[in-house]
């Protein structure tokens, strides 16, 4: 691929990231490891895992997720991030403006490849 | 488990903690504590560990470098070259905008605004996150009222200079006489030089300045 395809690719991942996260955590609280993995399962979602950290730490700092350890059944405690109403909203923010960019972008690039 | 692959985690944990030098304590040793909780999670999911498993899994999570530049987002350092105009946190964008604002208030609030202006210029540099303590004194001390200050000497000087003399009587100069006059000027043009030079400083130190996040 061309890598100013690359560099774009990246970017869109990058920015829409963090909106898959706050999903995640829509219904359910989950732990870093676990987020992780369910990412993971997505192929072309994560390119180095580790890079979820830096991202779910300023979630945190932005007050989008919170975070308390839990006791895990299999080893050390684990810190478990929710969703904070401030999440919620933006993520209900991001789904609409998302829907209209996604279908304004399938509009056109759907229709020239059905051709 | 064994003591080499032992060891590639501490290597790995090791070089993100270099990595992450430069972030605040706090940032830094949760970072460091999410990942090596991630590392011992993967490790305990292995059911005969290798060193290739643990290679593999240090790889999937990525090189530290990679994570550094995501916690400084915004910040150059990616593995791809992102295109220009990286994100900007909002509050950023505007501190910069009032940061140009503080340094010409700072220069020439005075002449805008007699007193007030120039005080409103140093109330910008105090409340930016963009300079020093140091440098925001340096640019309260030097020089208070910015160019307004050498300007309201300057005309003093000049009207105080003036000569007189009473019809029939001698003629007399009040001020401007030799070395008094030379001290004047240098003095004066001291106090132009100096503010322009400050302001030029603080300006420079602003574009150095990395953006934090």
């Amino acid at each position: 691929m061309v890598s100013g395809q690359d560099a774009l690719l990246s970017q869109m991942r990058r920015g829409t990231l963090q909106y898959c996260v706050l999903s995640l955590l829509d219904t359910e609280e989950r732990y870093g490891f676990d987020l992780v993995r369910a990412l993971a399962e997505q192929d072309g979602m994560v390119t180095s895992e580790g890079t979820i950290y830096p991202l779910l730490s300023r979630l945190r700092r932005d007050g989008l997720v919170e975070s308390n350890w839990q006791e895990s059944t299999s080893g050390p405690p684990r810190r478990y991030y929710r969703l904070t109403e401030g999440g919620r909203s933006a993520l209900q923010a991001f789904r609409v403006e998302w829907r209209r960019f996604r279908d304004a972008v399938d509009h056109f690039v759907e229709r020239t490849a059905a051709q | 488990m064994s003591d080499s692959t032992d060891k590639l985690v501490d290597d790995y944990l090791d070089r993100l903690e270099q990595e992450l030098a430069n972030f605040p304590a706090a940032r830094r040793r949760e970072l460091v504590q999410e990942i090596s909780g991630h590392i011992a999670e993967a490790r305990a999911a292995l059911d005969d560990e290798t060193e290739a498993d643990v290679r593999n899994l240090l790889d999937r999570i990525g090189d530290p470098a990679d994570i550094a530049a995501e916690a400084g987002m915004g910040a150059q350092a990616q593995a791809t070259p992102p295109p220009p105009a990286p994100v900007q946190a909002p509050a950023r964008a505007r501190g910069s905008g009032w940061d140009v604002v503080a340094l010409v208030m700072l220069l020439i609030g005075g002449l805008i605004l007699p007193v007030i202006g120039w005080f409103i210029g140093v109330v910008l540099l105090w409340i930016s996150e963009t300079w020093s303590t140091g440098e925001k004194l340096l640019g309260t001390l030097l020089v208070p009222g910015g160019l307004a200050l050498p300007l309201f000497l300057l005309t003093v000087g000049t009207s105080a200079n003036s000569c007189g003399g009473d019809v029939g009587g001698p003629i007399t100069c009040t001020g401007g006489n030799g070395t008094g006059s030379v001290a004047v000027a240098v003095l004066v043009i001291a106090l132009f030089v100096v503010p322009i030079a400050v302001v030029a400083y603080l300006a420079r130190r602003r574009s150095q300045v990395a953006v934090p996040t």
